[in-house]
């Protein structure tokens, strides 16, 4: 057993988290940032990368929408390497109201978010996919999202002033002396080790899962309401533009141009627990017929890949039986336990959206600084993240030009995403994961349209030879990418897609046969594997 | 122009049934979208590998698989078609590329990372990689081929029992990113496989066999093979590896030739778009560089394979279809019923679907009634087996491209009565 002692420990690895991680360790903290699985890997690594701009919001929720607008603004200039500028435009379809787009415009101007009414005829030019017949088209400063470059930059940042950045340990329990929570025992997943910690103060940025965490600490009444969402990823950017639906927010009415895909989203579902998220063939339907309102034929495109995340919706009453969530408050539940429950040094924040993750992280640090009587102000809005000082925003042509100066010299192991040899031993190095799916999050390997059918085993041999792996490792690393994957991809199998899903399957059981690799299929093994230590 | 057979699908089970047909006399015309699903196929012929546990022997296995799978592929040709299919590919291969076993017993051969993978037939190039054999192995991968990773093979290999190490191999190509395909064009040079065998010799231990990645040569395969073994003075044998493959290369050249010398035709680049059958045959249409062109046949061999060769669609609105002749197809998941399960390891149901046909390869409606006289389907087409689960695809390619041949006018052909008892 382990025992670390820090200031700040911070359960639950999302964009809240890893910001509160680094706007703690920037006013000089000590901190720990612990999560079950990997960083991101809950409802921050499932939505559709939107940045808001705060458009959606403008008409009812104009203070969430104030919030975008200067999140949006800050963020841009903070995390610029994780953003790219791909601006943004509600459009009037002919299943929308147009007078909707008045109300839009005065939204727009009560929340100080720049908008511009241009002709249809402008807009079809800038996204000729679109439907010729909309009617009406407003440019925002919307903005696309590498969410698990933004998580990783805050956690890397974090760590470069000290924080110990913990995925995969899970929090088992908060320890309690007296009136005051004084840390936890983690369970790590992959040794099976428990490691506990001593803290001064524990934030729980536990989002969807912020009520487990709080009745670790004796807390009740934390009711998070979780509010499923699905996301279908297209095998290209059939926009380079987010697209909005001018409209009352509802199922279906963005589409979002991240790196090589675009995503649609979303849906908003009462869920029963944010572990258990099953895509229904309806679910699916619904958002491909959504997206042939925005862009027609976009049903005959390849949908690649669909997940469901689960928004962390805050709600004191708690919420009725059945029907939507949407009406639920999205803003920001920051709850102060010693007031609120006489429990001193833990504080819980959830709620909120990705874009206002800064805003987040800013108020629980500042509430835990007043409780410690501290006085440490937040530099979180003018500090740039590490990859970000030059504030160049990413831009979907970055790989290819380096690949075209490397092209006699490095090995291409991922053709759809571009990953070069020496970018993915670093990134695995980096990582020191042999987890493929972590790999797949920090360098999209295996996201683009073959779905990892050719590097996948390519990366599994790079990964043995590189972290000495035994073989069985190796093996279970690459039988669970493969049943990981087969999740998020058989509900939405149809058409080109099934073709390539089916040439996947010559290659892994046809060829390679990695189902009866020796050891039989032994898949009781964790997703997650031990990494032996050395 | 007129045609005794149209074979639609240059893959194994085209090329098998329009050899096989103009062998016995045919005027035959090969039209394909594009080239062959040899190109992806390891060409091991794999008859039936699990069923589901591993099967030891073909032969003795296929009568209870097939009580348990009476819409399978083989259960409509007949096993002994099985086995006069095998004989009579091995006799093509022969004299170029020539293949060792049978329908007793499987071969297991080291998958491309170290699985067992057990096959029928298999190309003499591949088989001193026998598992059941005890001499050590070292497997040989080269730093340039990223397709190929030697150490997890072999690690693998060590797992179930079977001594192997790996030695990579840094060859100067004049890239650091070779494929299996440049690596076997390189290879039929003589003076890379003396740079290879050179390299290779200092590192070997006495008594090992030494595997190597399938790209021993691609037009001189037998021969490239064959100077390994004299200059390293031990057996050699070839691994598959995933895509584009080398020995599917091998093999369809080696039909093409033959179907060439036969008197047979290839046009690739010719996808069907059009095709009515009728009493006296099918006439067809076929794209081509200026316009459509119309052929006209007494016989279509359908072989354009099934999902992964893009010849069966499931549309967006989730309606599977057989994309030439909009054929019935069997095993569709009705509304309602899973196309697939969560376990990406399970049997999926969708996998069976295909064109159901009867004894005599014509397809046949719901009530087992044939829709086209003249139409036979061969490979992939045909719906009921689960070929990567069962190891069985190249087996039924084989095998119903052999009897669909078969089914084409016996009488006005005797030769084919007795190749076939051959």
């Amino acid at each position: 057993m382990t025992t670390l002692q820090t200031e700040v420990l911070v359960v639950g690895g999302g964009g809240t988290g890893a910001g509160i991680a680094w706007d703690a360790a920037l006013r000089g903290y000590d901190v720990i940032l612990v999560d079950r699985a990997d960083l991101a890997e809950g409802t921050s690594g499932r939505f559709h990368g939107l940045l808001h701009s705060g458009g959606r919001y403008v008409v009812k929720d104009p203070i969430a929408a104030r919030e975008c607008v200067e999140e949006n603004a800050i963020v841009r200039s903070i995390a610029s390497a994780a953003i790219e500028d791909t601006g943004g435009l509600f459009v009037t379809t002919p299943d929308d109201d147009p007078a909707y787009g008045d109300q839009f415009l005065a939204g727009c101007a009560e929340a100080g978010l720049p908008t511009e009414e241009i002709d249809v005829a402008q807009a079809l030019r800038r996204e000729p996919r679109l439907n010729p017949g909309i009617t009406r088209a407003f440019t925002v400063a919307d903005a696309s999202v590498d969410v698990w470059q933004l998580v990783w930059a805050l956690a890397n940042g974090a760590a470069t002033r000290g924080a110990r950045i913990l995925p995969y340990h899970r929090c088992v329990e908060l320890h309690r002396e007296g009136d005051a929570v004084t840390g936890a025992r983690l369970h790590d997943e992959r040794t099976g080790e428990t490691v506990e910690v001593q803290a001064a103060f524990t934030i729980n940025a536990g989002g969807a899962w912020a009520h487990e965490i709080a009745e670790m600490a004796g807390i009740e009444g934390v009711s998070v309401v979780p509010g499923k969402g699905i996301m279908i990823a297209m095998n290209h950017r059939l926009v380079n533009t987010v697209v909005n639906r001018c409209t009352i927010p509802a199922d279906g009415d963005i589409i979002v141009p991240i790196r090589t895909v675009s995503v649609i989203g979303t849906t908003d579902i009462r869920s029963e627990h944010p572990d258990d998220l099953p895509v229904t063939q309806e679910e699916v339907d619904a958002m491909l017929a959504d997206g042939e309102r925005l862009v027609p034929g976009f049903r005959n495109q390849r949908a690649m890949r669909v997940w469901a995340g689960v928004r962390p919706l805050f709600d004191d009453k708690k919420a009725g039986a059945g029907g939507s969530t949407r009406d639920v408050s999205r803003g920001t539940a920051l709850l102060d336990h010693g007031e609120r429950d006489g429990v001193g040094g833990f504080i819980t924040i959830t709620g909120g959206k990705l874009t206002t993750y800064r805003l987040m992280a800013e108020e629980a640090v500042d509430a835990m600084v007043e409780q410690l009587g501290h006085d440490r102000p937040c530099t979180t809005k003018t500090t740039a993240l590490p990859g970000s000082e030059d504030g160049a925003y990413m831009s979907p042509g970055t790989r290819l030009r380096a690949r075209d100066r490397h092209l006699k010299t490095e090995q291409l192991i991922c053709e759809c995403e571009l990953i070069e040899r020496s970018t993915l031993e670093a990134g695995m190095r980096a990582r020191g994961s042999q987890n493929l799916d972590d790999i797949r999050r920090s360098l999209r390997l295996g996201m683009g349209p073959c779905q990892g059918g050719f590097c996948i085993p390519r990366a599994t041999g790079i990964l043995h030879s590189l972290d000495r792996l035994t073989a069985a490792e190796a093996n279970t690393s690459m039988r669970s990418f493969l049943e990981e994957r087969w999740k998020g991809v058989y509900p939405i199998l149809y058409g080109d897609q099934l073709r390539q899903a089916r040439l996947d399957d010559w290659i892994f059981q046809g060829v390679l046969d990695v189902e009866h690799l020796p050891g039989g299929p032994d898949r009781d093994v964790a997703a997650t594997t031990a990494r032996e230590a050395s | 122009m007129k045609w005794d057979v149209i074979v639609a699908g240059a893959g194994t089970a085209g090329l098998t049934a329009a050899v096989r047909a103009a062998q016995s006399g045919k005027k035959v015309l090969v039209l394909a979208k594009g080239a062959g699903a040899t190109h992806l196929a390891p060409l091991t012929i794999d008859v039936l590998g699990y069923a589901p546990e591993r099967v030891e022997s073909p032969l003795a296995s296929l009568g209870g698989f097939l009580a348990d799978n009476p819409d399978h592929p083989y259960a409509r040709t007949g096993e002994a078609a099985i086995g006069e299919a095998l004989a009579w590919f091995s006799d093509v291969m022969a004299e170029t590329y020539p293949y060792t076993g049978g329908l007793e017993r499987n071969i297991l051969l080291p998958s491309a990372i170290g699985a067992w993978r057990p096959s029928a037939l298999v190309p003499v190039t591949m088989a001193e990689g026998d598992l059941r054999r005890d001499e050590p192995m070292v497997i040989v991968g080269l730093r340039q081929l990223k397709d190929f990773h030697p150490a997890l093979l072999a690690d693998n290999l060590q797992r179930a029992g079977v001594p192997a190490r790996a030695v990579e191999l840094d060859i100067e190509f004049d890239r650091v990113d070779v494929s299996t395909v440049g690596l076997a064009r390189a290879l039929d040079r003589p003076e890379v496989r003396s740079l290879l065998a050179a390299q290779l010799a200092v590192r070997l231990r006495s008594g090992e066999r030494v595997g190597f990645p399938a790209a021993l040569g691609l037009r001189h395969a037998h021969t490239v093979w064959s100077e390994l073994q004299d200059r390293l003075g031990r057996p050699v044998f070839e691994i598959p590896t995933v895509p584009p493959s080398v020995p599917g290369l091998r093999v369809d050249r080696i039909l093409t030739d033959a179907l060439r010398a036969a008197g047979g035709r290839v046009i690739l680049g010719s996808e069907i778009v059009g095709a009515q059958p009728d009493a006296g045959g099918v006439t067809v249409r076929a794209k081509a560089a200026a316009r459509d062109i119309e052929h006209r046949a007494d016989w279509l061999v359908l072989a354009t394979g099934g999902f992964a060769e893009g010849s069966i669609m499931l549309d967006a609105d989730w309606r599977a279809r057989e994309t030439v002749l909009d054929l019935p197809l069997a095993h569709v998941p009705a509304a309602g019923e899973a196309r697939f399960v969560p376990d990406y390891f399970d049997v999926q149901p969708m996998a069976r679907v295909g064109v159901a046909v009867d004894a005599g390869l014509r397809p046949v409606g719901p009530d087992g009634s044939r829709v086209h006289e003249r139409v036979l389907v061969a490979g992939a087409s045909i719906g009921g087996a689960v070929p990567w689960k069962e190891h069985s695809g190249e087996g039924i390619s084989v095998t119903t491209g052999y009897h669909a041949a078969g089914q084409i006018a016996p009488k006005a052909s005797p030769s084919v009565g007795t190749r076939a008892a051959a």
